[in-house]
């Protein structure tokens, strides 16, 4: 028999192999959904960046494209380890985002330079909430993109601006899949 | 009076343990994952995934995926019940009721 001191320690053991299957399911996950979106919003900034009167056409595309690719995802996910990740809560939470982003654009008047700006660091800033919960990756890439994101509206003038975008935002979120896979 | 399990007891086999439970019933943990989330050697989780199977802890499923093996490890509805048993012998001994 051991004693109390061995119990706890033990349990200690259960406890933290537990934390991280929890935290490597969840980095499993978003590391699809990260570089699903980070292909995703390169194409919109490249599109709109080559034709800019259709921009608002592409980025309404871009979240169709999002959507359905969640379930697939969801789908691939639950075939291989019989867990959903994705079902009509987190749609519902994704709505919630993506329309209060609309309200704030809408009602802040925003120019097209400065939705291009708000969309990442609005939707890092819930990567960043997430990472306070889920593990730090999260913040790494939430605070690297809402940095690299500012940088660009403040020194590069015009349309290359969007290329600055593709890169920073569609690359980052893509690197930054590929490094959560691997964590 | 409650028994430690002495097939879960051992060190990496209540990690593999603690895995495999924190996943849903039916769901596995591919070997090459469960050898990050443990820290173990290829051999020493093998061998230890074999003494849980014997014991009709875990079971193990090997397929391919595309061309590369894949083994996967679940903990059956026997594995659960004694992971559970264990931890609450555990929980008896930390409040004093054992030991």
């Amino acid at each position: 028999m051991i004693d109390s001191k061995q119990a706890t320690d033990a349990l200690a053991d259960i406890n933290d192999t537990v934390r991280r299957v929890r935290q490597s399911q969840i980095y499993q996950v978003s590391s699809l959904v990260m570089l699903m979106w980070g292909v995703l919003v390169f194409a919109g900034n490249i599109s709109s960046w080559l034709w800019p009167r259709y921009g608002l056409s592409f980025w309404i595309g871009v979240y169709v494209l999002a959507t359905a690719g969640l379930f697939a995802i969801n789908a691939y996910n639950y075939a291989r380890s019989r867990i959903r990740t994705f079902d009509r809560r987190y749609l519902l939470t994704f709505l919630f985002i993506v329309a209060f982003g609309i309200f704030c654009c809408v009602f802040g008047q925003f120019t097209p330079r400065q939705q291009t700006t708000f969309w990442p660091v609005y939707i890092m800033l819930f990567y960043m909430l997430a990472g306070v919960w889920f593990g730090t990756a999260f913040i790494v890439i939430g605070a690297s993109i809402i940095a690299l994101t500012l940088i660009g509206y403040v020194y590069i003038p015009g349309m290359p601006f969007l290329l600055w975008m593709a890169v920073v935002n569609g690359g980052g979120l893509f690197v930054g899949g590929l490094w959560m896979r691997r964590s | 009076m409650a028994e430690l399990d002495d097939i879960i007891h051992q060190p990496l086999r209540l990690k593999i343990m603690a895995a495999l439970n924190a996943l849903p019933a039916a769901a596995g943990l591919e070997f090459a994952r469960l050898k990050k989330l443990t820290g173990a050697t290829d051999g020493n989780l093998g061998a230890h995934i074999e003494t849980l199977a014997k014991a009709g802890y875990v079971s193990v499923d090997k397929a391919f995926v595309g061309k590369k093996p894949q083994t996967t490890v679940t903990a059956t509805a026997t594995g659960r019940g004694a992971f559970a048993r264990h931890v609450a012998t555990l929980q008896e001994i930390i409040a004093g009721k054992q030991g």
